[in-house]
């Protein structure tokens, strides 16, 4: 089946991109086009103008900046795997991405448009979230930063004003290397879409526990953090105790809903059992990964 | 179920060939490898136009208008066609290919849906444009108004009075009823009785390649159609719904990109037939992948139900067995699929005493019909699972319950059949499980569990079908060897197996033989490429045909040479005194003096399948086919019992295979047959609700990717004894019967209770998790 | 918005041609006469219509065939012929690894990505590498020895020249191929194949 018949702009620089997209608000942006293409095809959404991002360097770094690393919209999921700053510094989102669709899809899909994009499912969402990310949102002579969990508004919806882009994530960098966790459930072991996924951090603080910090995919209208379940973990030590009530909480905050994928039911029991999982893996000896996959 | 040893063959002496059996590169690899051989959609011809169909969107509804106008009247739109355009056209959709004058099942589809359509994704109207695009534009313009109709989606439902009928005058599309024996002394006589019943899904095919086809027509005013087809005799059903004679269709078939019984049915002939002889102009038809979903046939779901009556030493004395299939919303291939699930219903194993009633019906869903098995595959599900519950029941081993009970050469099926070849199911059920070495330990949260499944499978078509094929051979002036056979090579190998006998049987090298094959036109047809058919009867077909040659052959050289012809030896491109090697005439320098002297150096050989008269009416008993091929699947299976999550740990798959006539195509088969087979258990489900599918692409419906399972062990045997060429029997669908249910059995192994439906998703697990939580097994 | 001219840069040669912006570089490659580059599924999910752009695999119905412009692209075609395969393809046709083909040119060119960054792969490599190309013939196993086989003939052909069956193909360190005419189908006149066997 054809595409729908669009016109394509191809600036060449960000501020190129910025004066088309105020001059055309109502352009969609591409990059990698991997969801926007497929929903164009299937007519599940509409465009007389997209805006190709795929040539402009600028969006396509990763560095770090002070104390931040920063990542551009544009970088591929593929090149987050192969950068050993992402390695270093935000290992939990590298583990997500190694278990990112498939390596075609890998090596097209962008970070920008994962977000922008604002599946429930979004697999770059969750470990983003454990890290306190940054979106950075420009326009034509303007320029913002904002939390990630008040980017998401819906499924497939965000908080992007029009003429507005996601010009790249901002992942601040702790001292130490916090240990993180992952788990993600799916229906085969390559290029299948989450039908629950959770990751844990241990940010280790000044005095006290650590702090530990849970994130959630697919079982909400966003990629969200467990709030309460974070809260029943505040200023205490992770033991057994701990986790099952923690895990328990989150199971409860969380709004999953029946589709093709999973029940509600199963995708809610499954919650506790993976943040359970990943708080147990946060009580292992050394830093880094400890997780089921 | 640990620790098996392989029980010993008995004594086989195959003769020692040169070339088959061995793992040659096959004659079609390399233009595939280079991206070179060319498939239907990779064709275009001057002023092509591309087709697009116009389908329905309602499970069931009456066709109260539909307006074409708009859709003709578009600037590069050249014919838009309607069910009033083609009116009495109908698509015959059983029996393919097939010449035998056995009753049709007589079941028709509408080529065009004209007053109502039954199923979502029917065709209702075909449009030719100048581009993909205009013809989709073409398909936006089509107008329709729907009185939507009351309708049924399950079988049993379709069954009671009252139901929407689709097929008069009760939605009842076929049914079938075996006597055997005395069921009710058996029962009498067993120490247990034994109650189960299963469900299997509709299943998609899920080939690679998309329904594809280029049709025109020729300076003769033949209709040529090239398509993606596994049966050639096509031309047939194409000439009926164009009323025109049968050899004015010309059929070309290309290299199939996987079948699997999908591409048995017709697809897009029709179609094309039509829009060419409408434009006068060449037609492109490419389904897309959501296409192929929605609108090509489905495997059958059943419901089985097994009660089994068995003494406390593990002989069964007595089997009662229901089938109820979906046949969705037209018959298609139906009658055929459910005697297949009838006739080997109660699997490779000896009883008595049987009564099979089944019974399929239709609903408002995708049409069902052949995919590789045909039945049989789902009375595996049936069977073997109802086997390891016996077992578990009496408290047995599994293997060795299934010892109790195996066939042996001369024993019958429950339609008393005997099976005349080699029954190597406990030699192959041991090596299977053999294969799967030490069991791992469960940890954690992991519960592992095995299983096992015997299964048979028939190879060559039912015989009151009286299936014939034929083929030719002939040796070119430069010693290069032809062989033209209309047989469709949809990936297993089938071109290439037929140049490997007749490269071993005239002696010449693989790489000096070239097959002409799958036109309707030029090459001997040979029947379909289904029913693990093709080896069987167009090998016998080349077998014979480069004999004959051979012979010739032989004759001349040994005169020339001044020997005997039994003296005389083809091999390397030369006739050769065997005993002397070298005295020997080029077998270049041979074919021209025959050539010369008036001798045929070829040769069209026909050959039949043992023709029968089809069962008896009330008893169901008679021979059915020609003969089994008799495999096991064992697998060892890790269950997370708090995610629900099944992981495929170690697969052996291990079958007699007669004789390979190329190993690395049947251990090719056998692997992808297993790889079906799990995707069956593990992850595959083609999903309806009300009518309305629900998993249109590769995106819901999962089939299993490179990461999913480790590789099987395939374990070849070889008795020798099937009636193919060399001695070989068939290999492709037996490849797929025994993995699913060996899945099923490993979960239940796991877990100590069985859920009776696929696929084994990860929240039926959890379910049964549960369940065996409330037994006190967890 | 109306076609433009586009330069797009395919196994060595180049083309010129007036492409829409909606066209994706599956459709504009087989339109040239590419038929390797075969059409799974259009939305990503089968593999079929691997290319290299830029010596990266991707699905080439999810790039659009402007975007595509100066980069360099790879398809199996490009990487050998009948007459001089490459030994990825010798490797494929040689262990069964291939039953209906349908899926053999996207795999040949996951198979080149992977080979490109990582000569030596473990089966686990492999078979990740391998996962976003379907195969419903083979179940995996022969294609997984394919590659296996391939590695082994490329890392000989690479310490010496002279006894390797590989004696065509010169990838450079990026993994682009080098332009041979010779290696490259004919132009794009779409695939008349007469009678294919």
């Amino acid at each position: 089946m054809t595409l729908p018949t669009f016109d394509l702009l191809q600036p060449k620089t960000l501020d190129e991109a910025l004066k088309l997209l105020s001059e055309t608000p109502e352009a969609v942006p591409i990059a990698g086009g991997t969801c926007l293409l497929v929903d164009l095809r299937e007519r599940s959404t509409s465009a007389d103008v997209l805006l190709d991002l795929s040539r402009i360097e600028e969006l396509r770094r990763i560095e770090t900046v002070g104390d931040e690393l920063v990542i551009g919209a544009t970088v591929t999921i593929s090149e987050i795997l192969g950068d050993p700053s992402v390695a270093e510094h935000a290992g939990v989102l590298r583990r997500a991405c190694e278990m990112f669709a498939a390596p075609l899809i890998r090596n097209r899909a962008t970070i920008g448009g994962n977000l922008a994009h604002a599946s429930p499912a979004a697999d770059t969402a969750p470990p983003l979230l454990l890290l306190d990310t940054m979106v950075e949102i420009q326009a034509d002579g303007r320029k913002r930063v904002t939390p990630l969990h008040r980017f998401f508004a819906g499924p497939c919806e965000t908080h992007l004003r029009p003429a507005h882009l996601v010009t790249a994530v901002r992942i601040p960098i702790s001292k130490g290397t916090p240990r993180w966790t992952y788990e993600k459930i799916r229906l085969r072991k390559a290029d299948a879409i989450s039908v629950v996924s959770a990751a844990a951090l241990a940010v280790p603080s000044k005095a006290g526990p650590p702090e530990i910090r849970i994130a959630l995919g697919a079982v909400a209208p966003t990629p969200v953090r467990a709030w309460d379940a974070e809260e029943v973990l505040k200023g205490r030590k992770l033991t057994s105790e701990a986790i099952a009530v923690a895990a328990k909480v989150a199971a409860e905050e969380a709004r999953p809903i029946d589709d093709l994928r999973g029940s509600a039911g199963y995708r809610r029991r499954e919650v506790e059992v993976l943040v359970r999982r990943c708080l147990s893996g946060l009580m292992g000896t050394s830093g880094g990964e400890a997780d089921g996959g | 179920m640990n620790h098996v040893e392989p029980k010993p063959l008995p004594e086989v002496k195959l003769p020692p060939l040169k070339q088959v059996g061995k793992p040659l590169r096959r004659v079609d690899a390399l233009g595939k490898a280079v991206g070179a051989t060319v498939y239907a959609a990779d064709f275009t011809m001057p002023r092509m136009l591309h087709a697009k169909v116009f389908r329905s969107d309602r499970p069931h509804a009456r066709i109260v208008q539909l307006g074409v106008s708009k859709a003709r009247a578009l600037t590069g739109v050249a014919c838009v066609l309607t069910g009033e355009d083609v009116r009495g056209a109908k698509l015959t959709t059983d029996m393919p290919g097939q010449t035998g004058r056995a009753a049709r099942a007589g079941s028709d589809a509408p080529v065009l849906a004209l007053e109502a359509v039954r199923y979502v994704g029917e065709p209702i109207a075909l449009v030719a444009a100048e581009t993909v695009a205009l013809a989709e534009e073409a398909l936006g313009r089509i107008e329709i108004e729907y009185e939507n109709l009351p309708a049924v989606f399950d079988p049993e439902e379709a069954m009671v009075p009252g139901a929407p009928i689709l097929f008069e005058p009760d939605n009842v599309v076929s049914r079938y009823t075996i006597r055997k024996g005395d069921l009710e002394a058996g029962m009498a006589e067993a120490d247990l009785v034994v109650e189960n019943s299963f469900r299997t899904p509709f299943v998609e095919h899920a080939y690679l390649e998309p329904d594809a086809g280029v049709a025109w027509v020729d300076e003769q005013g033949v209709i040529n159609i090239r398509v993606a087809t596994q049966v050639v005799e096509h031309f047939r059903s194409v000439a009926r719904a164009l009323g025109v004679p049968e050899n004015r269709i010309r059929v070309r078939g290309t290299m199939v990109g996987g079948g699997f019984g999908s591409k048995e049915d017709v697809t897009v002939e029709i179609f094309l037939a039509f829009l060419a002889r409408e434009t006068g102009r060449p037609v492109k038809l490419v389904y897309t992948r959501e296409e192929a979903f929605l609108a090509t046939s489905k495997r059958h779901p059943f419901t089985i139900t097994h009660r089994t009556g068995v003494k406390r030493d593990g002989r069964i004395t007595a089997s009662r067995i229901e089938m109820v299939a979906d046949s969705g919303a037209y018959p298609y291939l139906t009658p055929y699929v459910l005697l297949y699930a009838t006739g080997m219903a109660t699997g490779p194993y000896r009883i008595d005493n049987v009564h099979v009633d089944s019974v399929a019906a239709a609903t408002n869903q995708t049409f069902t019909s052949a995919f590789r098995g045909f039945g049989g595959p789902q009375a595996a599900l049936g069977y073997e699972q109802q086997m390891d519950e016996i077992a578990k029941a009496l408290d047995m081993d599994p293997l060795e319950f299934r010892r109790a009970n195996y066939m042996k050469t001369g024993d019958t099926t429950c339609t008393g059949q005997a099976v005349t070849s080699a029954v190597w199911s406990e030699e192959c059920a041991t090596r299977a499980l053999h294969a799967l070495g030490d069991r791992t330990p469960s940890t954690g949260t992991k519960r592992i569990g095995r299983g096992l499944a015997s299964t048979f499978q028939s190879y060559g078509r039912i015989t009151w079908f009286h299936d014939t094929s034929r083929a030719w051979v002939g040796v070119e002036q430069d010693g290069t060897v032809v062989v033209r056979c209309g047989v469709p090579d949809i990936g297993a190998g089938q071109s290439n197996s037929l140049c490997q006998i007749a490269a071993e049987i005239l002696g010449v090298p693989l790489d000096r033989v070239t097959i002409y094959a799958t036109d309707s036109a030029v090459t001997p047809l040979a029947g379909t490429s289904t029913a693990t058919r093709q080896l069987y009867m167009s090998g016998n077909a080349v077998s014979s045909a480069a004999s004959a040659v051979r012979t010739r052959l032989v004759r001349r050289a040994a005169e020339a040479m001044g020997v005997r012809e039994e003296d005389v030896d083809l091999a390397n491109s030369r006739a050769f005194v065997s005993k002397e090697p070298d005295r020997f005439i080029e077998l270049a320098e041979l074919a021209k003096r025959c050539a010369a002297e008036g001798i045929e150096l070829s040769e069209l050989a026909q050959f039949n399948a043992p023709f029968t008269d089809g069962l008896d009416p009330e008893t169901g008993q008679g021979d059915i086919w020609p003969d089994f091929t008799f495999g096991a699947v064992a697998v060892e299976v890790a269950v997370d019992i708090e995610t629900g999550g099944i992981e495929l740990l170690k697969c052996a798959a291990c079958h007699d295979v007669g004789r390979a006539i190329n190993s690395a195509a049947v251990r090719g088969q056998i692997a992808g047959g297993t790889a079906q087979g799990l995707g069956y258990a593990l992850m595959e489900e083609f999903a309806l609700e009300d009518g309305r599918v629900v998993t249109p692409s590769f995106a819901e419906y999962l089939i299993p990717t490179s990461a999913d399972y480790p590789a099987a062990d395939v374990i070849v045997l070889e008795s020798g004894t099937g009636i193919g060429p060399f001695g070989a029997k068939g290999i492709g669908e037996p490849a797929l019967t025994p993995a699913a249910p060996a899945v099923a059995n490993a979960f239940a192994d796991a877990l100590g209770v069985r859920i009776h439906e696929l696929p084994l998703t990860p929240e039926r697990v959890i379910e049964a998790v549960d369940e065996a939580r409330g037994k006190g097994l967890l | 918005m109306e076609a433009r001219p586009v330069t797009l840069r395919v196994n060595g040669r180049t083309h010129d041609v007036a492409l829409a912006p909606n066209t994706t570089l599956l459709e504009a490659l087989r339109d040239l006469g590419y038929t390797d580059v075969k059409s799974g599924c259009e939305k990503g999910d089968c593999g079929a219509c691997a290319v290299l752009l830029d010596g990266v695999a991707v699905n080439s119905c999810l790039v659009l065939a402007w975007q595509a412009e100066g980069a360099e692209i790879v398809t199996n075609s490009g990487l050998g012929t009948i007459e001089k395969p490459h030994p990825i393809q010798e490797a494929f046709a040689d262990t069964g690894a291939i039953q209906c083909g349908f899926c053999t040119s996207g795999m040949i060119v996951a198979t080149k990505a992977l080979l490109d960054g990582n000569p030596d792969p473990t089966e686990d490599e492999i078979r990740e590498a391998l996962s976003g190309n379907l195969c419903r013939c083979t179940g995996y196993g022969q294609i997984v020895e394919a590659v296996r086989v391939a590695a082994e003939l490329l890392r000989r052909s690479s310490s010496s020249p002279a006894s390797s069956l590989a004696e065509a193909t010169s990838a450079s360190e990026d993994g682009r191929e080098h332009d041979h005419e010779d290696r490259v189908l004919g132009s794009g006149d779409g695939a008349e194949a007469g009678d294919d066997t």
